[in-house]
């Protein structure tokens, strides 16, 4: 089942800015609505719209976090880590990058959220971690 | 737009054709039916290439057809399962041409939403092809034609205007066209193999450029997690490991033993993947060469003329201690590469390959490990195949020892064993076809066929493809895998020891089981045992190229690598260890059936007596050692259920195929 906009929408057009795949069609105070083709289910327009209008796959709405940096970002247990990259490429938005230093005598790199503000929270990089290595925090270690 | 319709489990379900001449995009569905088939990678790059390409196509013209494709288990969250295969007519063999490929390009192609992107025509100008946020597009790039692949993709990344792009390119070598030309990505990770880097600049395509955000879906999220964890507690668990000196005694006192133990009884899976996790395939380095698994002076030398006084100098600690950070593939938890920064060498570099260290090191007698640096950057960033490039380097060196080449044909190079400064200088000339060089950047076949005098003897080759750095007077496994691969000389498919390694008999149970120890010379007996053995390699190594797996990970063995176990949770299919094996059985009689199409016989690729032990050597450890191949191949053909005479299949599967 695709995500879909309610009538709960007021065309306020914020779901439409903030979509990563360029999913959501409307007019400014008109119903907006999701292509399902192109919507890859990152909850992004549900977490940010004002009136909560923004089923999921499940049927369920989403909930709205009003302060967009109390959205949860990832953070990453390097003990547990891999080093494997599936989260770097999971991340829709390019969030997250390898880092390492120059030294030899410390070899392992790994994830940290280099683009903090592009992170909308969707958890795929969580989702995608094969050693469950990432949770989703409100303020990230 | 491109369209983003519903995808499967596991794979995309369609694949997009370019026409570099007309510019025209198209996409093409793909049936299950032929994942469950072909599955996808180099599989299902057999099935469309064999029906696509027609018959006697010129590899270096507009009816070959070049593509980049994933694998069937890549972006799955498996592990193991980033690389990326690239697939055409080979220039340089004139025969089925793949090579594959890790780093970062692999998902990228899954997550613009293909399973493969296929590339025909040749296009009026160089241009590169790009998918950002949906839009494909065929792009200039006279801009960028000129500069080496890491140039390149540093150009392209902020050019291309994409927010993570993945980019595999060519360098100065393909824009030349080199047969021995590979493709880069990520800084120099070479899909080296076949010349496809030579069809890339044939056709005027610089680079391919994906970024994209499709989500790859599955059957089962929670099976392939439990199976990956399970995978990476095994690879996590790091026993202690002798240090690097130790590895050349070892292989010198196995040398010397009568009788050989089996893999298992070494535990060798487990120390393989130790020996890959603390200094990468460069742990070999010294340990092949005692055991004379290592090619010396152009395959007629040995471990004696290449001890460890030398390679000493190439031990595994010399390049593992200049790595700032290990350098993971896509979905790899071992992490057997690196990025090195070598005090004297600018930046930073990916760190040299076994195979490179040999290719430019004891096959020449180079033992300079600062040249084997830099000649390792400079073939990454040209996208030449440095084993290739080793292996036509020490060819024209023993011409020149043997007065066929002089100082003349040379511009004053003198090119004798273990001069390192003629070696860079004449990696130099190949990459820019200049004097000498030019002649040379074809490989040892074509530049023997030119020479003349002689020099064909001493050009080590399958069927015109240098041959790597494991030498079948070791392991007549190799020798017959260089024979039998639609694409000849390739050293990741099977040997003896790769069979041993597999495992696979713990999954089907009519395999046979080698005993945990035998005889170094029951090696050379050809049996049916053998040959079931090496028809096994050859079917798993479809199904893990189907799957975009990596062979390190197969090494580790069936019982630590889930294979089959992670296919079905990927897919939903239900299909047995078994089934997959026959779907590498019709893998390979595709591959073959496009060679036959192609007008190859496979009867006529042939590999330099000399990379047989004909005559055998004289000294060191494979003093004395022939192979009998001719009977090993008879053998693997009538196994697989092909005409044992002329190695044609007889039939592929349950496919509904015109032979």
């Amino acid at each position: 089942m695709p995500f879909t906009i309610t009538d709960r929408c007021i065309g306020c057009s914020v779901c439409k800015k903030i979509c990563p795949a360029d999913a959501i069609q409307g007019e400014k105070g008109k119903l907006h609505k999701i292509d399902p083709n192109a919507c890859y289910e990152c909850s992004a327009c549900g977490r940010i719209c004002p009136q909560s209008a923004v089923k999921n796959a499940q049927g369920k709405f989403i909930e709205r976090i009003r302060i967009r940096r109390n959205w949860p970002k990832p953070s990453i247990d390097t003990a547990k880590c891999m080093s494997c990259n599936i989260c770097i490429d999971a991340c829709p938005r390019a969030c997250l990058t390898l880092q390492y230093t120059m030294d030899t005598t410390d070899k392992k790199g790994f994830p940290v959220l280099a683009r903090s503000r592009n992170c909308i929270g969707c958890e795929f990089c969580a989702a995608a971690c094969p050693v469950e290595a990432i949770v989703m925090t409100v303020n990230p270690v | 737009m491109i369209k983003n319709k519903k995808m499967k489990n596991a794979y995309m379900g369609k694949i997009l054709w370019v026409d570099l001449e007309s510019g025209r995009l198209q996409e093409e569905e793909i049936d299950e039916t032929i994942y469950r088939e072909s599955l996808a990678g180099t599989g299902m790059a057999a099935r469309i290439l064999l029906d696509r390409i027609p018959p006697q196509t010129d590899p270096l013209g507009p009816d070959n057809i070049i593509c980049f494709v994933s694998g069937l288990l890549t972006g799955t969250g498996s592990l193991f399962t980033g690389r990326w295969m690239v697939a055409a007519k080979s220039p340089l063999t004139g025969t089925w041409g793949d090579a594959n490929c890790g780093g970062n390009f692999s998902p990228a192609i899954k997550r613009c939403g293909y399973d493969g992107i296929f590339f025909k025509g040749v296009s009026p100008q160089p241009v590169y092809f790009c998918i950002n946020d949906g839009k494909a597009e065929l792009r200039d790039a006279r801009d960028v034609w000129g500069k080496d692949t890491k140039e390149t993709e540093a150009f392209l990344k902020k050019e291309s205007g994409c927010r993570m792009p993945r980019i595999a390119s060519i360098g100065q070598a393909g824009e030349n066209i080199s047969l021995i030309a590979g493709i880069a990505n990520d800084g120099g990770r070479m899909a080296a193999r076949s010349g496809l880097g030579a069809v890339m600049g044939s056709k005027k395509l610089k680079a391919v450029v994906l970024d994209g955000t499709h989500r790859i879906r599955v059957h089962d999220q929670a099976e392939i997690r439990r199976l990956s964890q399970k995978c990476n507690e095994n690879i996590q668990f790091m026993p202690p490991f002798p240090p690097a000196f130790v590895l050349a005694y070892m292989g010198a006192i196995l040398r010397a033993l009568p009788a050989q133990p089996s893999t298992e009884t070494l535990m060798f899976n487990t120390v393989y993947k130790r020996m890959l996790q603390k200094w990468g395939t460069a742990s070999l380095n010294q340990i092949l060469i005692e055991l004379g698994d290592s090619p010396i002076k152009n395959w007629k030398g040995s471990n004696e003329d290449f001890g460890p006084e030398h390679s000493e100098n190439l031990n595994p600690n010399v390049f593992s201690d200049c790595v700032i950070v290990k350098y993971h593939c896509y979905a790899c938890p071992l992490g057997c590469g690196g990025i090195c920064h070598r005090p004297g060498l600018p930046g930073e570099t990916h760190k040299p390959e076994y195979e490179t260290v040999l290719a430019l090191g004891g096959l020449c007698l180079n033992d300079d490990a600062d040249s084997i640096f830099r000649m390792n950057e400079t073939l990454n960033r040209a996208g030449m195949d440095s084993i290739s490039a080793g292996g036509t380097i020490a060819f024209a060196i023993e011409c020149f020892e043997k007065g066929i080449l002089t100082l003349i044909d040379t511009d004053g190079l003198e090119l004798t064993w273990g001069n390192s400064k003629a070696i860079e200088a004449l990696v130099d000339r190949m990459i820019h076809r200049q004097g000498i060089g030019d002649l040379l950047a074809d490989g040892v076949r074509a530049a023997s066929l030119k020479i003349g005098k002689g020099s064909a003897e001493y050009a080590i080759h399958a069927g015109g493809q240098e041959l790597a750095m494991h030498d079948g007077r070791y392991d007549p496994g190799f020798a017959l895998h260089n024979c039998v691969e639609a694409t000849p000389g390739r050293h990741t498919i099977g040997s003896q020891m790769y069979y041993e390694l597999f495992q696979l008999w713990e999954k089907v149970p009519d395999l046979p089981e080698p005993g945990l120890i035998y005889m170094k010379r029951s090696k050379y007996v050809p049996d049916r045992e053998k040959a079931v053995a090496a028809a096994t390699c050859s079917k798993y190594m479809n199904v893990i190229n189907g799957s975009g797996a990596c062979l390190y990970g197969a090494l580790m063995g069936t019982k630590d690598f889930p294979l089959f176990e992670w296919l079905n949770a990927a897919t939903g299919w239900q299909m047995s260890p078994h089934d997959y094996l026959e779907i590498g059985a019709d893998i390979q009689s595709m591959k073959q059936q496009f060679n036959i199409k192609q007008g190859i016989k496979p009867r006529d690729i042939k590999v330099t007596d000399r990379a047989l032990g004909r005559p055998p050597l004289t000294a060191g450890a494979n003093q004395g050692r022939s192979v009998p191949v001719d009977k090993m191949v008879k053998d693997y053909w009538e196994v697989l259920g092909w005409d044992p005479e002329s190695g044609t299949p007889l039939s592929i599967g349950k496919m509904d195929w015109e032979l």
